[in-house]
């Protein structure tokens, strides 16, 4: 080997320290990075030369650079990311409906209910007074108030999930186009390559669809050429480097479908962010929302009946005490109308909701909404009144098979609440007959309604109350408990990817000092070299 | 297992917030004095507290309605002994015409008779809190009023019974209707001979509508010269007729017959036929006096367990959402201590660094 062989050694040493520095340089500047994978340099013996009939080394090249990355954690770590989104939506949603429910400060609707009742017993006790009439029309305002709130709390919360969504909408689409983007540098940088070369890209990717991953239910694979491939409900959001819009539309009962390439896939998304909402809007409205109306309609209905049937002290009768019930319909027909919908006896109205469908034969179906059993049927007339549980409804034009009408006694039952008396001398106390102004005994009736047990409701109304109270109680420790959970198991999924690509400083610290030390041995080889050089030009 | 230096500071973060989380929410408790302070803190409990309060509320109602009608009824137990105290009277007096006495006084006892009828009038009339509370459920109007065509006393009540709830599917009346008190609880017929043996028969008629017994009253036989048929509805109508019995004379004021000595004789009848007709009013105004007495026992009986139904679930309430102060005090103390504990702890990690060695 010639004395030159040992300057291209040395500067070897050098480069490749160099480079070692540099990556340990990075590392050290990504400690606080998320996502990034601690990456490490792999040196090999530079080719041998034959020297004298002896192989001699030539020094060290870098082979390439190690990315510490473990794909089934970061696999776990993706399935997890849309369990905790879930988590985190349920949590924020119960959170704010529990709070609608709050009675620990004895300020809710329980109180409000005990005082409404409370003051027709206070009648009960002296019907003619007029100090307690007039304090029962204030505790039935107070009531109206109260129950109005409790719906707004829950439609403010279904609203702000609809806000939340519209947002996550947004960064679907937006992250997708960022996927899109990373994939075409990744295709380009390792375009010939036989393995991942481009590891910072890697780790970017997995990044945005970690947080993709956050928001909604997707899948994910990765391609020969190094793209990913993101489904949405078997749809792809992401192929290579193009993207399909995802999109929300709004539906006539409030609530969002959701649509990928055309195809509605809302029945997909369960998990993520986004899946959270779905559920949670659903379950909201389907069970703490329409009971609480149910609920009221009831108090509605029970206090109503029972006030027709008795006498003000100026001699009236038959007055509703709260506002009547209204009959609200949806219309998922394009050819027919409801042009009417009332109660024509609402003592046999049972507080259901319903559907009414249309076969090819222009029959149609009432079957119960909750239930699903057939309440009635017939042939349709254009305009003749369908009478089911004391509802009419009347439709007009020409129904198709799958046509489909929405009846609903509920809908509209606490935006409608309110006190229907307004003079005190109707509220009708007496039940025998009218010009009894100590009769109590109606006002006794409706103030034992309280303990009553209400068909309608199979509980009384006390029970029925507090078993809306306890399911939203428990949902939110539900969901509580579940983000606690799913952020625990994210935590150590997330300590078993750092074990594996963390960056260690101290670690980084010794290469730190590993390299500057081999570097500055490489430099001293090549001073000895030209020490050489000078020794022998100086012969 | 390799720890990456973002993992330490991220659980160390997470470590923190844990721990303030707990301080907040021991605050919370301090703050509010409760242990359930949302309905997830303990859904169960949640709603056996709500139930508690609503028990508590309902039954502080039952309690307010039990005043309410107590008092209704000591008002009526004082218009009862007033009225028996009169009756009382009444039958003296009665019995004074009874034992002959028709001294030049007589004008005087009617007046006074006359005066006891009003008395009872008035007792009959009693009201309280604007409500007259002997004309069942027409309180706006008095029971008995006078009727100048008949000249009797007419009742305008009804038989309403004011309910009210005191308990659970429990009520009890607070009132008596008018006519069940100062009218008469006689049997369908009685007979019995005055003091002078002359016969005399009480027949009763009740008018279910009002409960108005109007009792037809006949002295003697008919077409003996001194036989004498009238009728009484109620206790004013026996004070109105012994007043003018006293002066000889029909309730209109015309004399009892054309004959001076037997108007003198049908008027010490009447008063001798109504003195034991006022006795059973007495009887059945002491009896209804008791009747009422007996309510208002069994309101004082169901107060004291109101009261003590109201401590039990207060007691229940405090336990199921009432923070233990100082079990929340020592738990506050806990938290603090190991928050303090991490940040020392934290203070040396944190500071631990292989850079600060290699200077």
């Amino acid at each position: 080997m010639s004395l030159s062989g040992l300057f291209h050694i040395g500067r070897s040493g050098l480069l490749s320290s160099q480079s070692a520095l540099t990556i340990v340089n990075n590392n050290i500047a990504n400690v606080n990075t998320p996502g990034y994978s601690r990456q490490e340099i792999i040196l090999e013996l530079s080719s041998p030369v034959r020297s004298g009939g002896m192989l001699v080394g030539t020094g060290v090249t870098v082979a390439g650079i190690r990315r510490h990355y473990d794909r089934f954690i970061q696999t776990q770590i993706l399935g997890q990311n849309q369990n905790q989104g879930r988590s985190l939506s349920l949590d924020k949603a119960y959170g704010e409906i529990e709070q609608v429910f709050n009675e620990a400060q004895n300020l809710g609707m329980s109180k409000s209910m005990s005082d409404f009742f409370n003051a027709w017993q206070e009648i009960a006790t002296n019907p003619e007074g007029q100090p307690q009439r007039t304090l029962l029309l204030q505790k039935a305002s107070s009531l109206v108030r109260n129950a109005q709130s409790v719906e707004q709390g829950m439609t403010d919360t279904l609203k702000h999930m609809n806000e939340e969504i519209g947002s996550i909408t947004a960064q679907i689409n937006d992250l997708a186009s960022q996927l899109a983007k990373l994939n075409d540098a990744i295709i380009r940088a390792e375009a010939g390559q036989q393995s991942a070369t481009a590891i910072d890209l890697r780790d970017q990717r997995d990044v945005v669809l970690n947080d993709l991953g956050n928001l909604v239910d997707m899948t994910s694979y990765e391609n020969s050429d190094g793209s990913v491939t993101v489904s949405i409900g078997m749809q792809n959001l992401v192929s290579g480097v193009n993207t399909n819009p995802f999109e929300k539309r709004l539906q006539s009962d409030g609530a969002y479908d959701f649509y990928q390439n055309g195809i509605n896939v809302t029945g997909n998304i369960s998990k993520g962010q986004l899946g959270g909402f779905i559920s949670a809007q659903q379950d909201i409205t389907a069970n703490p929302l329409t009971d609480f109306r149910k609920f009221i309609a009831s108090v509605v209905k029970e206090v109503n009946l029972l006030h027709q049937s008795g006498f003000g002290i100026d001699g009236s009768t038959g007055n509703d005490f709260f506002n009547g019930l209204q009959i609200t319909t949806r219309d998922s027909s394009a050819g027919a109308d409801v042009t009417s919908a009332s109660i024509t006896n609402l003592s046999q109205v049972t507080l259901d909701e319903y559907y009414i469908t249309f076969d090819a034969g222009s029959n149609y179906t009432v079957t119960n909404a909750q239930s699903g059993a057939t309440v009635t049927s017939g042939a349709y007339v254009s305009g003749n009144p369908i009478s089911f549980d004391g509802i009419d409804m009347t439709i007009n034009g020409a129904v198709t098979a799958n046509d489909s009408f929405f009846v609903s006694p509920l809908t509209e039952a606490v935006r409608n609440f309110g006190v229907s008396v307004t003079d005190y001398r109707q509220i009708a106390a007496a039940s025998s007959a009218a010009g009894v102004p100590g009769d109590g005994s109606n006002a006794n009736a409706i103030g034992q309604l309280t303990e009553a047990g209400i068909s309608d409701l199979g509980d009384s109304f006390n029970n029925f109350y507090r078993t809306i109270v306890a399911y939203t109680g428990s949902a939110a420790a539900t969901a509580s408990d579940g983000l606690t959970f799913e952020n625990n198991l994210s935590s150590t999924l997330n300590s078993r990817r750092d074990a594996v690509s963390g960056v260690n400083l101290d670690e980084e610290a010794i290469n730190l000092v590993k390299f500057q030390r081999s570097y500055e041995a490489g430099a001293r080889l090549i001073r000895v070299a030209d020490e050489l050089m000078q020794t022998i030009l100086q012969l | 297992m390799r720890i990456g230096s973002l993992a330490i500071y991220e659980q160390l973060k997470r470590a923190v917030q844990e721990d303030i989380n707990e301080i907040s929410e021991k605050n919370t408790m301090l703050f509010t004095g409760k242990k359930i302070n949302k309905p997830s803190d303990d859904p169960v409990g949640a709603v056996r507290a709500i139930d508690y309060r609503v028990s508590i509320q309902q039954s502080e109602q039952y309690k307010s309605n039990m005043m309410g009608a107590g008092i209704f009824m000591s008002v009526a137990d004082k218009a009862f002994t007033a009225s028996a105290d009169v009756l009382d009277k009444l039958i003296n007096l009665a019995d004074k015409g009874v034992n002959g006495d028709t001294s030049e006084n007589r004008n005087q006892f009617s007046l006074e008779a006359a005066g006891y009828r009003d008395v009872l009038h008035s007792m009959a009339n009693t009201k309280f809190g604007g409500r007259h509370i002997f004309s069942g459920f027409k309180t706006d109007q008095q029971a008995f009023t006078f009727n100048a065509a008949t000249n009797t006393y007419d009742y305008n009540g009804d038989l309403g019974l004011i309910n009210v709830q005191i308990d659970k599917g429990m009520t009890i009346a607070q009132n008596v209707p008018g006519s069940n008190v100062f009218s008469f609880g006689l049997g369908a017929s009685m007979s019995s001979v005055l003091s002078d043996g002359t016969t005399v028969s009480y027949t009763a008629a009740l008018n279910p509508v009002n409960g108005v017994n109007t009792i037809t009253i006949e002295i003697g036989n008919a077409g003996d010269p001194n036989h004498d048929t009238f009728s009484v509805s109620n206790v004013m109508d026996v004070a109105n007729t012994i007043s003018y019995a006293w002066k000889f004379q029909e309730v209109d004021g015309n004399a009892l017959d054309a004959s001076a000595a037997i108007s003198k004789e049908k008027g010490l009848h009447r008063m001798d036929a109504l003195s034991a007709l006022a006795d059973t009013a007495r009887t059945k105004i002491l009896g209804t006096q008791s009747e009422v007495g007996g309510r208002g026992v069994v309101l004082n009986d169901q107060i004291a367990r109101t009261d003590q139904n109201i401590l039990n679930w207060e007691n229940a309430r405090a336990k199921t959402e009432d923070a233990d102060i100082n079990q929340v005090f020592v738990e506050l103390k806990q938290a603090e201590v190991a928050l303090e504990a991490l940040r020392s702890s934290s203070a040396n990690v944190l500071s631990r660094s292989l850079f600060d060695y290699l200077k």
